[in-house]
């Protein structure tokens, strides 16, 4: 069969080769024209054969493609099956069900058949215009109205994009100051009181230190009499906070250390 | 003094696009564009009768002035890398379906075809053959298609009523599969009942 399909001349306004059908619906009209079977009488037996004959031969490009033939051959299959159940087998006689399927086939032969006969009428077109050749460019200068015809959603599309990316180019970014961390904080106090005794927590925070700052240098703070590094005396309510460097302080050698709580706490003050 | 015609054959030697009729009679004032037709024939008959290497043709519903066929030759010789790209069969027949079908969406011309035509639609697309007409109201809210005036002029056509005439009517097979999809398509013979009206 499949040396009748390649050999036989095709019709005379296509000619195809093996492995080259756009689809299952190709092959089967291909299978069709070759056979001069007419469309309205399709022969489902003999046809369901031959196209099982080609699949095997066909090479895939990808699965989609492959899958689009099987399912048309498992149509096919699924026909030729309805065939084989009627007592008398020379007379091809489907039940409902089978009669509408192999209708709706055909009436998907007889459509691709007339879209292919389109497209070579279009093929022809083409060529013909492949000869001619008109003005590509205006110099005229750009009209203020701009006809608004061939315009498509695409087009904004493509313009709406190319506008986000050129924001995203150009807008500056909010550099953010990294928040300072509870450890540093702690050996910057114990840094100053090094060289004198005593320090007011506002000289600490004052200046442009932020509230994430203020808060941090209170947990430092607070951190560093825990550890017994530091004594604090606060006279008066919202008095000023005085650290003093403790004599007896285990000593400088001690790894400072602060509580992964504390250092949670200083994020958690970002966000106020 | 230029005559009337003479200015319609610099206002198609300067246009980059078909010219309508009704361009034609804005810019040289006449009173309407049977008019501008006439002079536009009167030019084509000019050139017919001189044996000129342009001419004047219909396409896209304008005018358009191009070479002739015969000169072909020499232009191919001049452009040397100038070979027009043909478009693939598979092009050509999706092309078909949609300019046949429009507007219409990718699963009704993978449903004719039989095959995924994603691929094709998008190479359609950047010649701009094709363009989106909108969303179809339909699961998935698929983009509807249809063709565009550099179609029609690619193609050499004055509309899309120089399209040839299908015997029977174009059916887009119901996708749905099963007695379901039928019904459905009967109760809903709207659109497809007004296009083929308005093509025949």
């Amino acid at each position: 069969m499949t040396t009748a399909a390649s050999e036989s001349p095709s019709s005379h306004l296509l000619t195809l080769r093996v492995g080259q059908f756009e689809g299952p619906l190709d092959l089967l009209l291909h299978l069709c024209r070759t056979n001069e079977i007419d469309l309205a009488a399709l022969p489902v037996r003999s046809i369901t054969d031959q196209y099982l004959v080609h699949l095997e031969s066909l090479e895939f490009q990808d699965l989609e493609t492959a899958g689009a033939y099987l399912v048309m051959a498992a149509t096919l299959i699924y026909l030729k099956s309805k065939l084989l159940v009627p007592p008398d087998e020379n007379e091809e006689q489907l039940d409902e069900e089978g009669e509408a399927l192999r209708h709706e086939l055909e009436e998907r032969l007889r459509e691709y058949a007339r879209i292919k006969a389109l497209g070579s009428w279009l093929a022809e077109r083409e060529a013909e215009q492949a000869l001619v050749w008109g003005r590509t460019g205006s110099e005229l200068p750009t009209p203020d109205d701009v006809p608004l015809e061939d315009l498509s959603v695409h087009q904004l599309e493509r313009a709406l994009k190319r506008l986000i990316s050129e924001q995203a180019r150009r807008r500056p970014r909010e550099v953010q100051p990294e928040p300072m961390s509870l450890l540093e904080r702690m050996t910057e106090i114990l840094a100053v009181l090094r060289d004198t005794w005593s320090l007011l927590f506002s000289s600490l925070t004052g200046g442009e230190r932020r509230r994430p700052e203020i808060v941090v240098t209170l947990l430092a703070v607070l951190e560093l009499v825990r550890l017994g590094r530091i004594r604090t005396q606060q006279t008066e309510l919202f008095g000023d906070i005085v650290i003093e460097r403790r004599e007896d302080s285990p000593g400088d050698n001690v790894p400072l250390s602060a509580d992964p709580d504390f250092q949670g706490g200083a994020t958690v003050a970002d966000s106020h | 003094m230029p005559t009337p015609t003479d200015v319609v054959e610099a206002l198609l030697f300067a246009s980059d696009t078909p010219l309508e009729a009704d361009r034609i009679r804005d810019v040289l004032e006449l009173t309407d564009s049977d008019e501008a037709r006439t002079l536009v024939d009167e030019l084509r008959v000019r050139y017919e009768k001189e044996d000129r290497a342009l001419a004047v043709v219909e396409v896209g519903g304008g005018y358009r002035m191009v070479t002739r066929p015969q000169i072909a030759p020499w232009l191919m010789r001049l452009a040397k890398t100038r070979t027009k790209a043909r478009l693939s069969r598979p092009a050509l027949e999706t092309l078909a379906i949609i300019a046949y079908r429009q507007p219409v969406s990718r699963p009704e011309v993978d449903a004719v075809r039989g095959v995924n035509s994603e691929g094709v639609l998008d190479s359609l697309l950047e010649r701009r053959l094709l363009r989106v007409a909108g969303r179809k109201e339909a699961p998935g809210r698929p983009f509807l298609y249809e063709t565009t005036r550099e179609f029609l002029v690619a193609f050499g056509l004055r509309d899309l009523n120089d399209l040839p005439k299908v015997d029977g009517e174009l059916v887009i097979p119901d996708m749905g599969g099963g007695p379901d999809g039928e019904a459905q398509a009967q109760q809903d013979p709207g659109p497809s009942g007004a296009d083929v009206t308005t093509r025949s």
